[in-house]
């Protein structure tokens, strides 16, 4: 019964802070207040909801939260996060978008960056924005829908390519407990490209920060583009992070999440393949040590014939940890001729760490080729032996082979300069 | 072209479907505490059974029934059911001769003569039945030549009143009242079923088997089965089930619990082939049933293997606890749904014991407008060194308006547990097809050829006798089904 009620003292307090601050948010008022609705229905999730039923939301929302912060960070200590040398680089401090700190000047052309809360009257905005995140499918994002505080809209213009990647860095700094909702459209229109990479990072904070971030990405027909995760809030953070996918006709949409620290992440990776010929990857690579929680959850919607889609999350665990994969794949009467494939391969270092994988195929097209596998086990011991006949410690042979399961992930990602950031990321949690 | 030979050929027929004209003795329908008075009164039990039964009904009132599965059908009425159904008259039996010609009759259509078992005894296939009609034991054969070797097998209602020690101790014990929805109803309202004790280093020396029926119309099956195996002790033991045809739903929440011991074995085998419903979705049996082996003592092995083919709804998952040290768990399923049918099917296998083993192999064959779920969980606990499973599930779609589904969970928290998981799903290709009807083989028989062989993994774990009559069913269930 307790914990009913300090269920209800949660929610209240989040459906009080919508109507106190309602009329100060940015854009549309109805939009807003349907999600609320969606959201007081919904509540917060609890051990019984099967989609969050390895994590404890309730305990992370739990006591007195702000919702914003007025804390500003140095040029200084942005510059820390900007892993990326070579790209354009929006910044969301505090969940809001900071364009003196961003760094988008001269944009390629067929590039445009918007402040969210100034776009409401785009045209394109309009016909994008809140269309494909369903705020009657999961609480939080409901919960952003309602309370939203910034972020940015980003759009690419019909055969535009962009070549130089676009880095938006989520950087949250706070002195007192705060809940966040930043949010972020990414339309790329017919035959455009774009490389897209979202960071998430925790400076100069001693308390713990709730983030509940939403992207929502519309690819359009013959588009292209290559989506990145970087999770690195460190003991603070707690994420969750929603990518919300349309594809369109021919396109092609390969998205990586990597989430390398963060006391809890959730990610919830929503793809809908709405027309044919599209193919779709889904990468993940988890490391998770001390108390860390993480959480995967993807689902891919497969709504009509011929498409393809290849997932492949890997993750080790270590200490007592937990890690939890729930890979959904619909494929619905129509969509025949569908490849979908899913794999998640786990190791477990550690007795008191814990794996919960739940590979999940719901199939209503019968000419398909469907499959999903997963394992988890220990690094193998033969493979440990053979590097220690030549030579190696114990313990390198052991961070070798975590480094060769890591690197089936790492490898995918197109960006050099990314790419060694990750590497040089994985070496260090491996010291 | 496949789709087309496919759907030509759904509208197979059970074959199962009469009624047999016996006078039942029922209880009202309803339930209530005075219902569940009168069926312990009837049974002529003792004081602790019925206060068993009461504390189960009590707690009952207080559960909602389940939602989760991914199944979908009109809530049964639970006071719309006669909960004690027994054919009458219902006397002592002794000898075949004795029993009602037109149940004899029944078996005779159900194909399993019990006089030409009879007369094979000792001879090659040595199968004891215990035939449980309408949820009352109607007949168990060969009790005297089991009870040279020690070996109790009867109808629960008998162990209740001979056997109270073995009752009270593992009654319960594997599925408690408080476990779910169907299992606290059957614990309140169970009417009778199969009780089979192996003692001490005894290798049962036949198949032991209990048929189920549902006759009576308007009845619920609640029956509930316990098999004990001691130290050292084996049995390999079957279920048959089918119900005659009818427009209602009819609803079936048995329980069987099983208890190994160390260094015993039971194998467990189920032809379940309940009225599916006509090819509207009308009718059927409603299958919610609640089974689970404890592996109790060190290297004891539990195996269950399911060929699942009936039922409008079936919602079962026969799992395994691996208590002891280097027990082992299997499972093996067949499942074929047709027309309006849904199944929701699969396993638990929960290692506590060290260098525990667990093998699931499910093959699920959906057609016509039907939807078919595997659903498991494997469960390493921590200390469970050296955990060993292997999942495979795989899938095979027939007609492109059916659904095949695979919700498996694994929770591991053991670093030493190797744990691996299969799933596919696949159509039967037009050339697997093209291939035999080149051979000459027609395209009924084809299907079935190649459903076979899909399945075989599984069908040659059931027992010989089972095996055969398995193969029979796959064929009938998919002549027009698909498959």
């Amino acid at each position: 019964m307790e914990i009913i009620t300090k269920t209800n003292i949660t929610k209240d307090k989040l459906i009080a802070e919508f109507e106190s601050s309602k009329n100060s948010l940015f854009g549309d008022l109805k939009l807003r207040e349907a999600a609320a609705e969606a959201f007081s229905k919904q509540g917060i999730p609890n051990r019984k909801s099967e989609e969050y039923k390895y994590v404890n939301v309730e305990l992370l929302l739990k006591g007195d939260h702000s919702f914003s912060s007025s804390k500003k960070l140095s040029s200084q200590q942005i510059g820390s996060t900007q892993f990326l040398k070579d790209a354009i680089v929006i910044v969301i401090e505090n969940g809001v978008y900071n364009k003196e700190h961003s760094r988008i000047n001269p944009l390629p052309q067929g590039l445009q960056i918007f402040n969210i809360a100034e776009a409401n009257s785009n045209e394109t905005f309009q016909k994008h924005f809140s269309k494909y995140s369903d705020i009657k499918s999961d609480p939080f994002i409901a919960l952003n829908g309602a309370l939203a505080s910034g972020g940015v809209f980003i759009h690419v213009a019909k055969s535009a390519v962009i070549v130089t990647p676009v880095h938006i860095i989520h950087i949250t700094s706070v002195s007192e407990a705060t809940i966040l909702n930043s949010r972020n459209l990414v339309v790329v229109d017919e035959n455009a490209q774009l490389k897209i990479v979202e960071s998430y990072e925790i400076i100069d904070s001693s308390v713990k920060c709730f983030n509940n971030a939403l992207t929502e990405i519309a690819v359009e027909v013959n588009a292209i583009v290559d989506h990145y995760k970087i999770q690195n809030e460190k003991e603070f953070g707690n994420l969750i992070s929603t990518t919300q996918v349309l594809q369109k006709k021919q396109s092609h949409f390969s998205t990586h999440t990597f989430t390398l620290s963060g006391s809890f992440v959730r990610n919830n990776l929503n793809m809908v393949l709405d027309d044919q010929f599209i193919e779709s990857h889904l990468n993940g690579l988890y490391l998770t040590n001390g108390t860390q929680v993480v959480d995967n959850h993807t689902l891919v919607d497969h709504r009509k014939p011929n498409c393809n889609s290849n997932e492949l999350y890997k993750g080790i665990i270590e200490d007592k940890s937990s890690a939890t994969f729930n890979g959904k794949i619909y494929v619905r009467k129509d969509a025949q001729k569908t490849n979908a494939f899913q794999s998640n391969k786990n190791i477990l270092l550690s007795d008191d760490g814990t794996i919960n994988t739940k590979p999940q195929l719901e199939i209503y097209a019968d000419d398909v080729k469907c499959s999903h596998g997963t394992s988890t086990g220990k690094l193998d011991a033969d493979k440990i032996f053979y590097l220690r006949a030549r030579g190696l410690s114990e313990i390198s042979a052991k961070k070798l082979l975590m480094h060769a399961f890591a690197s089936e992930v790492v490898d995918t990602v197109k960006i050099e300069a990314l790419r060694e950031y990750i590497e040089a990321e994985i070496s260090k949690r491996f010291e | 072209m496949a789709n087309e030979i496919l759907e030509d050929q759904i509208g197979g027929e059970y074959k199962y479907g009469f009624v047999t004209d016996i006078e039942a003795d029922n209880a009202p329908k309803g339930l209530n505490e005075d219902i569940i008075r009168f069926i312990s009164k009837k049974k002529n039990e003792p004081e602790w059974m019925l206060e068993y039964r009461l504390k189960a009904f009590r707690y009952w009132l207080t559960l909602e029934e389940p939602r989760w599965a991914h199944v979908s059908y009109t809530k049964p009425n639970f006071q719309d059911i006669i909960y004690y159904s027994a054919p009458k008259p219902k006397v002592q039996l002794n000898s075949l001769d004795e029993v009602d010609p037109e149940l004899l009759k029944t078996f005779e259509k159900l194909g399993i003569s019990i006089e030409e078992q009879k007369r094979l005894s000792g001879v090659e296939s040595r199968i004891a039945v215990d035939i449980v009609m309408d949820s009352v034991s109607v007949k168990t054969t060969f009790k005297e030549t089991l009870s040279e070797k020690g070996i109790i097998f009867c109808s629960f209602g008998e162990a209740v009143q001979e056997h109270p020690e073995l009752i009270k101790k593992y009654m319960g014990s594997v599925v408690p009242y408080t476990d779910n929805f169907y299992a606290a109803l059957n614990s309140a309202v169970f009417t009778d079923g199969s009780f089979c004790y192996i003692p001490k280093g005894v290798r049962c020396p036949m198949e032991l088997s209990t048929y189920f029926r549902i006759n009576a119309s308007g009845t619920g099956q609640f029956e509930r089965t316990l098999i004990i195996a001691d130290e050292g002790g084996y049995v390999s033991y079957l279920e048959g089930c089918t119900a005659p045809m009818r427009d209602e739903n009819q609803l079936h929440a048995a329980v069987v619990e099983i208890v190994t011991h160390k260094n015993a074995e039971v194998k467990y085998s189920t032809v379940q082939n309940w009225y599916p419903g006509d090819k509207e979705g009308k009718g059927g049996i409603f299958n919610f049933v609640t089974k689970r082996g404890i592996c109790l003592e060190d290297n004891s092995k539990i195996s269950w293997t399911q060929v699942e083919t009936g039922s409008a709804v079936t919602w079962k998952y026969p799992s395994v606890i691996l208590k002891g040290d280097n027990s082992v768990g299997e499972f093996y399923s067949v499942a074929v749904t047709n027309n309006y049918q849904q199944a929701d099917t699969g396993t638990k296998m929960m290692h506590l014991g060290k260098n525990t083993r667990s093998t699931i192999i499910s093959k699920g064959i959906s057609a016509g407008f039907s939807n078919n779920s595997y659903r498991g969980l494997v469960r390493i606990a921590k200390g469970a060194s050296n955990a060993r499973n292997f999942s495979q599930c795989d899938s095979l779609l027939m007609g492109d308006k059916c659904g095949a589904h695979t919700f498996p969970y694994i929770e591991i928290k053991d670093k030493s547990a190797v744990v691996e998981h299969e799933a596919t799903t696949s159509k039967i290709g037009e050339d697997q097809l093209f291939y035999c009807k080149q051979r000459g083989i027609d395209n009924e028989k084809a299907i079935g050829l190649i459903v076979n062989g899909y399945c075989k993994e599984v069908l040659n774990k059931l027992p010989m006798e089972f095996a055969v009559e398995a193969q029979k069913l796959l064929a009938v269930s998919l002549e027009g089904s698909v498959g």
